[in-house]
Formats: structure tokens, sequence, C-alpha cells
């Protein structure tokens, strides 16, 4: 039933508009809570909230960014790949999968390696 | 007509040649980049790349052929300088976008 749970917790998430455009803008590349803020034309606190509830269902991955002045904030990635759900012979089959960014750079990879070192630029 | 006849320009022939494969073996790599992390900022690079590597060489190169070989008139040729560079400058404008491609 564990996964039945984890599902729910996830549509439900995925139920509110403002998660799901936090969720859209976050995939395409790490963003602070500010930036997530304009482009999804939402509060500061709504998207603060919004991540803890994403980041309950581990839909967002938080990371910690050096600017250059020495500061530093905090960005999210979208780790959502996938959620399905079949109906088949009176049965539920669902999967949620997700993708881990820094799990899937292969050190041995060039294409990650250059992926890792551009976008950390 | 013929491409190059001097060894100097068989020189500058290979080591163009050779500069556009080692900069589209780069491209090609931020395009993988790019589809395996959806990675905006690695389409953008490897976008860059192409255009600057790969197009401006392969236009450089069919526009010397025509102008050579008088299918062009050589009045052409600074417009056709012009062109190139600009192909150059829209391929480096694409990487400084894609730097800018921040969170």
């Amino acid at each position: 039933m564990s996964e039945d749970r984890e599902l729910d917790g996830v549509l439900d998430v995925l139920s509110d508009e403002y998660a799901r455009s936090i969720l859209a803008e976050a995939s395409t590349e790490p963003m602070s809570a500010k930036t997530l803020s304009d482009r999804c034309d939402a509060s500061l606190p709504t998207v603060y909230r919004r991540i803890e509830r994403l980041k309950e269902h581990d839909l967002v991955e938080e990371r910690t960014r050096v600017k250059p002045d020495g500061g530093h904030h905090k960005v999210y990635t979208a780790t959502l790949a996938s959620v399905s759900i079949e109906l088949d012979d009176g049965e539920y089959e669902t999967s949620v999968e997700r993708t881990d960014r820094t799990a899937s750079l292969d050190a041995d990879d060039a294409a990650d390696r250059l992926t890792y070192m551009w976008e950390n630029l | 007509m013929t491409i190059a006849t001097t060894p100097i320009e068989w020189a500058i022939l290979a080591v163009s040649a050779a500069s556009t494969a080692v900069g589209l073996y780069v491209a090609y790599q931020a395009y993988r980049g790019y589809r395996r992390h959806r990675s905006r900022p690695m389409q953008y690079l490897s976008l860059g790349l192409i255009i600057l590597l790969g197009v401006t060489f392969v236009s450089a190169f069919v526009g010397s052929l025509l102008l050579r070989g008088g299918v062009v008139p050589g009045d052409y040729r600074p417009g056709f300088t012009l062109l190139v560079r600009l192909l150059q400058l829209l391929g480096v404008a694409f990487i400084a976008y894609s730097l800018s491609l921040r969170g």
C-alpha cells in the first residue's frame, strides 16, 4: 500500500496549479524561489509553501548556489520524470519516476562532464 | 575549378576542416548533454557551436568555391565575408545567451 500512498501524495501536490507551474519551470534549469515567483506569477510565500510540499514528496531538489559576491541562495530543480497510472484487469499499476540529476551525471562521459562544467560556470 | 592549388592553400583547408571537426565534436557532446538532462544552457551551447563552426565553415567553403569558379562575381566577396562574420556573431551570441540562462 505504501506505493499507493506515495501516489496519493504526489497527485495531491500536482492537483495544485502553482505547484505544477513551479515544477515545470524548475525542470528546465535550477531556479531560485525569486525567479520561480516571477515566472509563475505567484507570491514568494506561495512559492515557498509549494516548494515545501514538493520537497516532501521528493519532486524537487534543493541546492545552495554560491554567488560571485560571496553570498549564497537556494536553487530548486524538478526531479519528477513521470507519473503513470494504468488500469488493467481490475488493478491499478502506478509508478512515479524521478530523475536524479547529480547521480545521473557520469564522470566518465564527456557529455555529462561538459554539462556539469558548463552549467556551473 | 580547384579547391586549393598551393601547399599553403591545402594546409589552410586542412586546418580549417580539422578545427571544424573538433568543434563539432564538442557541439555533439553539448547536444547529448542537452538531450540527456533537458538542459537549456546545453541546447544553446550546442546550437552556438554548430553555427560558429559548422555553418560558417560550410558557407565559407561553398562561397569560396563559387567565387573561385567564377560562378559568383568577385564583387560579392566583401558582402560574402560580412555574411560569414555575421554567422560567427550569431554563434557566439547563442553561447553568451547560454551562459546567461541561470536560475
